[in-house]
């Protein structure tokens, strides 16, 4: 039992040094991309990055398979959104209102969920997605429908926003981290691996897997205020089940139920689609393709081939995990 | 009057909303996923029906059997590469069955949806209708001939399949299957095989369904959207795996919206469905129809 919980925090321990190497990276960035473009799709990624982490807390590490983590960035760009539009309000009120919100939300689907697994939950979740995305899209006197709500910016310069939305995604890794190491780490990994089993330990169920949702959607609400803000634009094309799929693609290509993954694939992921949008706009087959091909054979992502490059030489491969880490 | 028309056509629509849910149900049956691309099924079907007779001047009653085999074609190539790992002692997905399934079919819709775009282009095309007469009477009721006709053969392929399920060799292995993987292995039953033949004929009959509907809904790369969620609410609203629930769901829902579309709000018409879907998710996991064995 214990050789297994240090083995569980030394990995946890490498995927946050590997995802602090992409940080620093991402912070040098800037010195060599001066075209604000660039610099702007870099922002974009941190957009994308944050809700793949927070889906994959939910996914990855919970095992609860939710389709709704685009509703929430959009829920939480509404927010801010429409609290400016409508009140006025400054973007120091929104977008703890953004958080507040989303997590709330998240919270009572976390509950109304909680009995089901496996296909009933990507299903309903699936439909909470839509029906959030439509009402929104339809309450035409409110959110003036498919023709979206213009946010106030926040910062003139953009490296101002680089440098915040880089900022806050240290933060939510670091928390995430330090959430993995904590007991809750493996109360939520433990219900994941066999539900069953963690009861009968003594976990609690509803507790934890309420919290995971609520926290997932937390995140994403931050997203996608910080997002509404920066892009000084929200519509209900944030919820489409597409953006979705781009999310699962970039944990999926980075490696589900890891640090460095999520981040990772949503760098690579959405830095590579703005290349790829100009040789014709191949880029989501190449993703639907790329993700499918990892499902099917590279289980672990990206992470797979770094952690088994960084594994002692002389050992012999690890047969691949059975659960994630 | 007005109520006898909005009933009939709702059971019409029902009937080619069947034609895609009976598969969904199958396909669940035996497997125990859902299958996210089956919208796009329906769009490969929608697709090959109305552009091999566009091309190739074909009567329409030539390209509907060619829709159905690109449908089957393309079902049993989706099992054969990407859902044996779901039971075929692939180990590294172990725990995350379900997860891996949801991953693969949307990604697979993604690629299609998406593929088709490129390829054939983002513009709609009409299929040809399978009867030139534009208008039949009966009593109060008015639909087009090609709506009639779509309906019959509907009728009929639905009555097919469920024979063929219900009685054949290959159907009663299927059945078993669903039942019980490993004790339909024991007794002898090539349990890939009849997963592939689940596959191939809800592709088919998806398609189908794209083909007979093309001439009233165009074929475009996002078409198979809408008939994949009717279906998951009526997959999910008749319980999950069963046949019959989901013949009969199909017709109640058709019959719904019919009234809804007349006499609820239009544009929240398709949230309706949806909220259905949570409701009986929550509330009624086995479905109006479902076995209570099939767990949740």
């Amino acid at each position: 039992m214990a050789v297994i919980f240090n083995d569980t925090r030394m990995r946890d321990r490498i995927q946050l040094v590997f995802s602090l190497g992409i940080f620093a990276l991402v912070a040098l960035l800037p010195a060599i991309v001066r075209n604000e473009y660039w610099q702007g799709v870099l922002i974009v990624s941190m957009y994308f990055a944050m809700l793949a982490a927070a889906w994959n807390l939910l996914a990855g590490y919970t095992g609860q398979f939710s389709l709704a983590p685009a509703a929430f960035g959009m829920i939480g760009a509404y927010v801010t959104g429409l609290l400016s539009y409508h009140f006025n309000a400054p973007p120091l009120v929104g977008i703890p209102a953004a958080v507040v919100v989303a997590a709330a939300i998240g919270f009572g689907l976390g509950r109304i969920v909680l009995r089901l697994r496996g296909p009933y939950l990507a299903l309903t979740t699936l439909s909470f997605a839509e029906i959030c995305r439509l009402v929104i899209s339809n309450s035409i006197e409110i959110t003036r429908g498919d023709l979206g709500l213009n946010v106030p910016g926040i910062f003139d310069h953009r490296l101002t926003w680089y440098y915040v939305m880089l900022g806050v995604l240290v933060v939510i890794q670091l928390g995430l981290y330090f959430l993995l190491r904590a007991p809750a780490g493996l109360y939520l990994r433990a219900i994941r691996d066999d539900e069953i089993a963690a009861a009968s330990r003594g976990v609690k169920i509803v507790l934890w897997k309420t919290n995971a949702f609520t926290l997932s959607a937390a995140i994403s609400g931050l997203a996608g205020a910080l997002y509404g803000h920066f892009a000084q634009f929200v519509s209900p094309e944030l919820g489409l089940l597409s953006q979705t799929g781009i999310i699962v693609s970039m944990v999926v290509i980075g490696g589900l139920a890891t640090l460095p993954g999520p981040i990772g694939g949503a760098f690579l992921v959405y830095v590579a689609s703005e290349f790829l949008r100009d040789f014709g706009g191949y880029q989501l087959i190449v993703f639907a393709l790329l993700v499918i091909i990892f499902a099917r054979f590279f289980r672990e992502g990206l992470w797979g081939f770094f952690r088994r490059a960084i594994e002692r030489p002389g050992r012999r491969p690890a047969p691949a995990p059975s659960a994630a880490e | 009057m007005l109520l006898i028309d909005l009933t009939v056509n709702g059971l019409i629509i029902g009937l080619f909303y069947a034609l895609m849910a009976i598969g969904l149900s199958l396909i669940f049956g035996i497997l125990r996923i859902v299958n996210f691309a089956h919208g796009e099924f329906y769009m490969i079907g929608a697709y090959a029906y109305t552009l091999i007779a566009l091309f190739f001047g074909i009567s329409p009653w030539l390209t509907l059997p060619c829709a159905f085999i690109a449908g089957m074609a393309l079902g049993w190539a989706t099992e054969r590469l990407l859902m044996r790992p779901l039971y075929s002692g692939y180990a590294s997905w172990g725990v995350m069955k379900d997860e891996y399934a949801v991953i693969i079919t949307f990604a697979l819709s993604l690629l299609l949806i998406n593929l088709v775009d490129k390829v054939i282009g983002p513009n709609g095309y009409r299929g040809p209708s399978l009867v030139a007469t534009t208008r039949v009477e009966i009593g109060p009721f008015m639909a087009s001939g090609h709506r009639l006709m779509a309906a019959g053969i509907a009728l009929l392929v639905l009555i097919a399949v469920g024979l063929f399920v219900r009685y054949s060799y290959w159907g009663r292995q299927i059945q078993a299957v669903a039942q019980n993987r490993l004790g339909a292995s024991l007794a002898g039953i090539d349990t890939a095989k009849a997963s592939s033949i689940v596959f191939a004929l809800s592709g088919g009959l998806a398609a189908l369904a794209g083909a007979l509907l093309s001439p009233i809904i165009n074929a475009t790369p996002d078409v198979g959207a809408f008939p994949a969620v009717k279906s998951y609410v009526i997959v999910v609203l008749g319980g999950m795996g069963s046949i019959p629930g989901a013949a009969v769901a199909s017709l109640i829902l058709g019959v719904l919206e019919s009234f809804g579309a007349v006499y609820i709000s239009y544009g929240y018409r398709d949230t309706f469905g949806l909220v259905i879907l949570i409701m009986v998710l929550l509330f009624r996991p086995h479905g109006l129809f479902g076995e209570r064995s099939r767990e949740v």
